[in-house]
């Protein structure tokens, strides 16, 4: 039988066992964003360089270090021999044009393969910072070879810092970091890449190519600053690098992560959480949905549902309402959040209103944090065995029961904007609504409409039009039906709902308007001037990208 | 992700143009010790080495390649727009048939082989020296090419090498070879 086990007692109720404390300042937060020790030794190595630099401006520190080099170089000059002289020009050539473009593009075409963008554009990015900079350090440093020994073999340019080392570092750096997923195989990957490139510098060495001190920039910008690019920009917590299927935006909830969690709630909410778990993240893309298994003083064993949200999670959302204005127009404020606190704080918002207007929609617990300013867990009830609204054929009453929840909307003042089958639930006798992370106070007429014909839409997915018009008569008026098909088009359907009346066969949005009375179809906005500046932009954008594609890959020594 | 593209987009307006447009680094001064030590190297065995005492009005240098065997670079006037003076030392070259001029250096000799007089005075002109040869390409236009030989002749100098190595040796204690 089903049943909506879902509501654990309230404040001072027995699933809130009194852990709840305030973190006093200074105590870290309980998933801090963490910053591995050689991350610090990457960025000591890169002041290092930045020192470096510094002291080859001075005159007198230049000669102390070119004297220096030549000291060292002369030392190393002695394993030259009949047959390590050969060796080390073999080895000289894994710095080679041949050898960066074979790396560099089979990772620009892995990572296009694999459809990570994310990583592509750093990866890109990185490269062409690394090289240009490299480039124009070269030209202000105006540093000769070295003169202490004789240079085995053909060179280019000037020595400091030494170019094939900084881009066989930088594009071997790239290929570990954006393709290989982090833990042994990447570390394995790593002392692979790193033995290359000392191979290569230290075969230069002893060839007299280049000064020890033009390796170390080397290094300094083509290892540690590519390391320190990839973890500040796409860091493994969030960005993992993975190959397994699955949907990227959902985040490991294992490991250091479940136990934040865990804690968290234990603090913030005073919830003792057993177990934390992927739940239904197939249907979500949005957030990382998660079962939170809690026990009760008594033995019970309780379930909440609650959505992680991180930064990827924003970036999507910008990206998402980004695209739906540049594709349909600004259907209306459709405002990107500005941080995970935000939104967070809105969905909890949100569930809370709603209760507050009697809608029988998941009940609220708050919200914890995670990782202040990047990752938040939205806590609500879980709705045992629920079914989707379009599993099967529905009943009069529960057919009463989805129109209600649309007539409280309208009472309350909201739109839900999203609904569908999956969203539409039924458990324990009753129809629920979830998501409302989507929902708008205080909308736009016609998009409350729209919630009318959305609802009448899933329930005529398993029940018939008529039946649904003529039990929506004892809410609505015809009017409001005529009103809510009249502003009813493709764009206003939720993509899953559209995907269900494709597949029914019948066009069921035609039938509705001929149950209803006539009315002119309601103007809803589809242009504006931020639609037209922002798609604009992002023509010229594309047309400057792929303008400069040509130009990127000769710059970057691709070509 | 938009974000990220946008600011790759960003780096790729910024810093693009540092490495195509015309701001590339040319034929260094005559007082720049360490950079004229690379030409140096490029050309161990050259006795001279192309610099620049003086640029004329109008005239810039860019297209610098330094490498083993070889430098070269570009002289530009605003007078002969798109008809950059090919400025290239080596080990060695052959003036063939080429007119001789008074030598530019103490033992080396100068050369002019003119490959047209009208409707452009084109050609090569060669300063050849113990050890290696700086050949210049031109190609002006008829009416301007008097100045233009003069000002290329005065901007570009040679510096004898043993005057290099002691100013290396004075100012970056490096012996230059050989």
């Amino acid at each position: 039988m089903a049943t909506v086990a879902a509501d654990p007692p309230g404040p001072g109720g027995a699933a809130i066992q009194g852990g709840r404390r305030r973190r006093p300042s200074g105590e870290p937060p309980p998933l801090p964003r963490p910053v591995a020790a050689s991350t610090r030794w990457y960025l000591g190595a890169l002041l290092a360089t930045a020192v470096l630099e510094g002291c080859l401006a001075i005159h007198p520190l230049r000669r102390w270090i070119t004297a220096a080099d030549g000291r060292l170089l002369t030392g190393l000059a002695r394993l030259r021999g009949d047959w390590s002289t050969p060796a080390f020009r073999a080895l000289e050539s894994l710095g080679s044009a041949d050898s960066v473009r074979v790396l560099a593009w089979t990772t620009i075409a892995i990572l296009l393969l694999a459809r990570r963008f994310r990583h592509l554009l750093t990866y890109l990015a990185v490269l062409l910072v690394v090289v240009t900079g490299t480039s124009a350090l070269a030209q202000w440093s105006g540093r000769m070879r070295p003169a202490a020994v004789a240079i085995v073999g053909p060179w280019h340019g000037y020595s400091h810092p030494a170019g094939p080392v900084t881009v066989l570092a930088a594009v071997s750096v790239g290929a570990v970091n954006t393709l290989i997923p982090s833990g042994a195989w990447r570390n394995r990957a790593t002392a692979l890449a790193a033995a290359a490139v000392a191979a290569l510098a230290a075969s230069r060495l002893v060839l007299g190519a280049d000064h020890p001190s033009d390796t170390l920039a080397a290094l300094g910008i083509g290892w540690a600053l590519s390391v320190v690019a990839y973890r500040w920009i796409t860091p493994d917590e969030v960005f993992a690098v993975r190959y397994r299927r699955g949907n990227a935006a959902h985040l490991d909830v294992t490991g250091r992560r479940g136990e934040a969690i865990r804690r968290a709630l234990d603090q913030q909410l005073g919830i003792r959480a057993e177990s934390v778990e992927p739940f239904g993240q197939a249907g979500s893309a949005g957030s990382t949905p998660l079962r939170i298994g809690i026990r009760h003083p008594d033995g019970r064993p309780g379930t909440l549902f609650a959505k992680l949200y991180a930064l990827n999670h924003l970036r999507a959302d910008r990206s998402y309402k980004l695209a739906r204005m540049v594709r349909y127009g600004r259907l209306e404020d459709e405002k990107p959040f500005s941080t995970v606190r935000r939104l967070a704080e809105y969905e909890d918002h949100l569930l809370r209103l709603l209760r507050d207007a009697r809608l029988p929609t998941p009940r609220p617990y708050g919200f914890v944090e995670i990782t202040p300013e990047r990752e938040y867990l939205v806590v609500m009830s879980f709705l045992e065995q629920a079914q989707e609204l379009g599993s099967r054929p529905v009943t009069d009453t529960e057919i009463d029961g989805a129109l209600r929840i649309v007539r409280q909307l309208w009472r309350a003042g909201v739109a839900h904007r999203d609904i569908k089958p999956s969203n539409v639930l039924l458990a324990g006798g009753r129809v629920w609504l979830i998501d409302v992370a989507f929902a708008t106070v205080r909308p736009t007429p016609w998009r409350q409409a729209v919630d009318l014909a959305n609802m009448m839409l899933t329930l005529a997915l398993v029940g018939e039009p008529e039946r649904i018009y003529h039990r929506a008569l004892a809410l609505f008026t015809p009017d409001d039906v005529a009103e809510a098909f009249a502003a009813s088009r493709g764009v206003t359907v939720p993509s899953q709902l559209r995907g269900r009346l494709r597949r029914h066969g019948r066009d069921l949005m035609a039938e509705f308007r001929r149950l209803a009375p006539d009315r002119p179809p309601v103007a809803i906005q589809l242009w504006s001037l931020r639609r037209v500046a922002v798609t604009t932009g992002m023509l010229v954008a594309v047309l400057a990208g792929l303008a400069g594609i040509y130009a990127y890959t000769q710059v970057a020594g691709l070509l | 992700m938009k974000r990220a593209a946008g600011a790759a987009l960003v780096a790729l307006a910024t810093l693009l143009p540092t490495g195509c447009g015309s701001a590339s680094p040319g034929l260094p001064g005559c007082g720049a010790t360490e950079r004229l030590g690379l030409i140096a190297q490029s050309v161990p065995s050259a006795g001279y080495l192309p610099c620049i005492t003086a640029l004329p009005v109008g005239w810039h240098s860019s297209g610098l390649l330094v490498e083993s065997g070889r430098t070269q670079a570009e002289l530009t006037s605003d007078r002969a727009a798109g008809h950059p003076v090919r400025v290239r030392l080596s080990a060695g070259c052959d003036p063939g048939p080429a007119t001789a001029l008074p030598p530019r250096s103490p033992g080396g000799r100068s050369y002019l082989l003119l490959s047209s007089i009208a409707p452009r005075y084109s050609g090569m002109l060669f300063d050849v020296f113990p050890g290696g040869c700086v050949t210049y390409r031109f190609d002006f236009a008829r009416d301007r090419h008097i100045a233009l030989m003069a000002e290329l002749q005065s901007a570009v100098g040679l510096l004898a090498r043993r005057q290099l190595r002691l100013e290396l040796r004075r100012e970056l204690g490096i012996e230059l070879g050989p």
